[in-house]
């Protein structure tokens, strides 16, 4: 790790934001206002947990007693889109635009239009005091801060549990055990320990599966063992690590949510087998928010809440129904963001299901990439994407080949400085290849990984597939 | 128009959020004052070819203005060169009754310069009483201060009558996008914006 006293010591791979406490700025009564002196004991128990990990950071969800019951239900689906279309009408991006009567009026956007004008698809009228920023890595692109509703946060933990409960799981405060843990499994990560103020303030926490911020080898388990979260979230990297020898037997949870990147079949079937517990995988963007969910092989679900899903062609023209075409999204949970044809750059087929639902299936775009280094480490492709931001870089081709060298073609960024974090991360050269334009890359998303050696799934022989 | 949209967007973007400088403002001098010093504006100051630039390094030191990239053209100029007049006044006639020193005096000039010479000529403020108040109250306002015997809401309501900006609905119009870009932008930047929110799933 850095040593500051020293800066020979400085570790190239360490990322200021992600120094423990240096984005903390509020006390525990502005970021839980209606704290408890339960809800504080819980805090301190886990913060101060003797097999905790470091914790990088502090956050709540500020809500306010009026704001609790409000989060706890849905937003109201009636009339939602004329409403929706209506407040679109009215931002900056649009007012100068007539014509813009039907859906199908409105202009295509993208993720390169909130980076370039963010503030363009924010109402003016938008109440910036429930705004707070949410740092999305995204799979297209640059990095970009998304205004976060401190609201629409607060509800997605009750969509969350809708959801399990309408798969015929209890799910209600438990005093013994974390309400969530929401796992992530990289070199770097924000960290932290959270009450549900609308939950009853039970605890939650984010934690970092990666072996180095624990205080012991054996701690993550015994930590994990202690809360044993009645639900845990995550992504298949960190999914999978829950597989591994010291952690599958020892937890219990209700449920499992797998979010951000594509959940194979097999991983979803080792999970389930593991922790006799439904799976549900989550399809959504930072950007639009959850769309879909699926608990098996078929097709995802589009949720019913405030969004819209098309498929359009190449010429943003909607293909023939049932065809393969790119996922746009009309999404309208978010008041400070509502989106109207959002290009997500995934790509699938709408069909219709059985009880006159909308479903997506063939859906691609969600890759779930991992490198192994060197000294036979797993590197999560997100841990390559933190360094790439962090130095500038708009978009990335990075591909390791059979025998394991890696060849990177890059568009924009610190050339000497990605170089050397990707060769940090991977303990290897990296063969690098630097382009001007992210039109260089080549047709596709401005960011790719592809790896020709797979990430196998902990505790079977069956591997995961490698993305194409 | 193209042009007053520009500098009303350079101006946005160095303002302070308008509503917490009508929060923090405090007494200061009477418009009266300030309205008649502004008539007698010398020529000098109002010459094109005296440097608002080393005008400014003279009466406010060190610092730059936002304007001084702009001030060739002639109403950014005169309405910088104005509200340095004000400033200097203190010095070479005499103090307001509640002296302008350690106001906010790179901001007064600013606004003048940019926010109001774009939509109200300069020059129609040394003989037209109301575009002469309102450029004294947006002046003051900017400087720190409110108009002396005036409460918040009284000056605010005042300076609103009186807002050309207001009266050029496409111009208006503009400048609000600009300031809700930068409200944004301060938001997002806001150290307790980004210590964010709990979140309980990955997207």
């Amino acid at each position: 790790m850095s040593d500051p006293e020293n800066p020979d010591l400085v570790n190239p791979l360490d990322l200021d934001e992600y120094r423990a406490g240096s984005s903390a700025a509020l006390t525990d009564h502005e970021r839980w206002p209606t704290l408890t002196e339960g809800g504080a004991t819980q805090l301190t128990r886990w913060r101060t947990h003797p097999d905790a990990p470091t914790w990088v950071h502090e956050t709540g969800d500020r809500l306010t007693e009026e704001q609790l019951d409000r989060v706890r239900r849905p937003l109201s689906r009636d009339g939602w889109l004329e409403e929706h279309l209506e407040t679109a009408r009215g931002l900056p991006r649009y007012r100068k635009l007539t014509g813009l009567t039907l859906l199908s009026d409105f202009p295509l956007i993208e993720r390169r239009d909130l980076v370039t004008d963010l503030a363009s698809f924010v109402p003016l009228d938008a109440d910036l005091d429930r705004m707070v920023g949410g740092t999305s890595s995204g799979s297209t692109g640059a990095a970009l801060m998304i205004p976060d509703d401190i609201e629409e946060v607060a509800r997605s933990f009750h969509l969350l549990r809708d959801l399990v409960i309408a798969a015929g799981v209890e799910w209600e405060p438990d005093d013994e055990r974390l309400a969530l843990a929401y796992l992530v499994h990289q070199r770097q990560a924000f960290t932290y320990v959270s009450l549900i103020s609308s939950f009853a303030h039970r605890p939650m926490a984010r934690v970092n599966l990666d072996c180095s911020g624990w205080p012991t080898v054996e701690s993550r388990a015994r930590f994990l063992a202690d809360a044993n979260p009645q639900v845990i979230s995550g992504n298949p990297s960190s999914l999978n690590e829950l597989l591994a020898d010291d952690l599958i037997g020892v937890v219990r949870p209700l449920a499992i949510f797998s979010g951000a990147m594509a959940l194979s079949g097999p991983l979803r079937r080792a999970l389930e087998q593991a922790f006799s517990a439904p799976v549900f995988d989550i399809y959504g963007l930072h950007e639009t928010r959850p769309i879909a969910v699926r608990t098996d092989d078929g097709p995802f679900r589009v949720l019913d809440r405030r969004v819209v899903v098309e498929a359009l062609d190449a010429d943003g023209l909607p293909v023939p129904h049932g065809e393969a075409g790119e996922l746009v999204v009309t999404a309208g949970e978010n008041p400070l963001l509502p989106l109207v044809r959002y290009r997500t750059g995934d790509f699938g087929r709408l069909i219709s299901l059985p009880d006159g639902g909308v479903g997506i299936t063939d859906l691609e775009g969600r890759e779930h990439t991992s490198f192994i280094a060197s000294d036979g480490r797993m590197v999560a492709c997100v841990d390559l994407t933190q360094q790439l931001q962090a130095h500038g870089a708009v978009g990335w081709s990075i591909q390791q080949h059979a025998d394991g060298s890696i060849l990177a073609h890059i568009a924009g960024g610190e050339k000497v400085s990605i170089k050397a974090g990707l060769e940090a991360l991977l303990s290897q050269d990296v063969e690098m290849d630097a382009v001007d334009r992210v039109s260089q890359l080549g047709e596709g998303k401005p960011r790719r990984y592809f790896s020709a050696v797979s990430s196998p799934i902990r505790g079977s022989d069956v591997q995961a597939r490698s993305s194409p | 128009m193209a042009e007053a949209e520009k500098l009303l967007g350079v101006w946005a973007a160095c303002a302070r959020d308008e509503d917490e400088a009508w929060r923090t403002a405090v007494e200061g001098p009477a418009t009266v004052d300030l309205a008649a010093r502004l008539s007698t504006v010398p020529q000098p100051f109002l010459d094109p070819r005296v440097s608002v630039v080393a005008l400014a390094g003279d009466i406010l030191g060190m610092g730059s203005l936002a304007c001084a990239p702009y001030c060739d053209d002639a109403a950014v100029r005169q309405g910088a060169a104005i509200g340095l007049w004000l400033f200097a006044s203190e010095e070479l006639l005499s103090p307001f009754s509640r002296t302008l020193a350690n106001s906010d005096r790179f901001a007064a000039v600013d606004v003048l310069a940019l926010r109001l010479a774009s939509v109200s000529a300069p020059e129609t403020w040394l003989w037209d009483d109301e575009r002469r108040e309102e450029a004294v109250r947006t002046f003051l306002l900017w400087s720190g201060f409110l108009p002396a015997g005036e409460d918040r809401d009284t000056a605010r309501a005042l300076l609103a009558a009186r807002d050309s900006l207001s009266r050029n609905k496409a111009l208006a119009e503009a400048y609000a996008e600009h300031r809700h870009r930068e409200a944004i932008a301060r938001r997002l930047a806001d150290a307790r914006a980004k210590e964010a929110a709990a979140r309980y799933s990955s997207e």
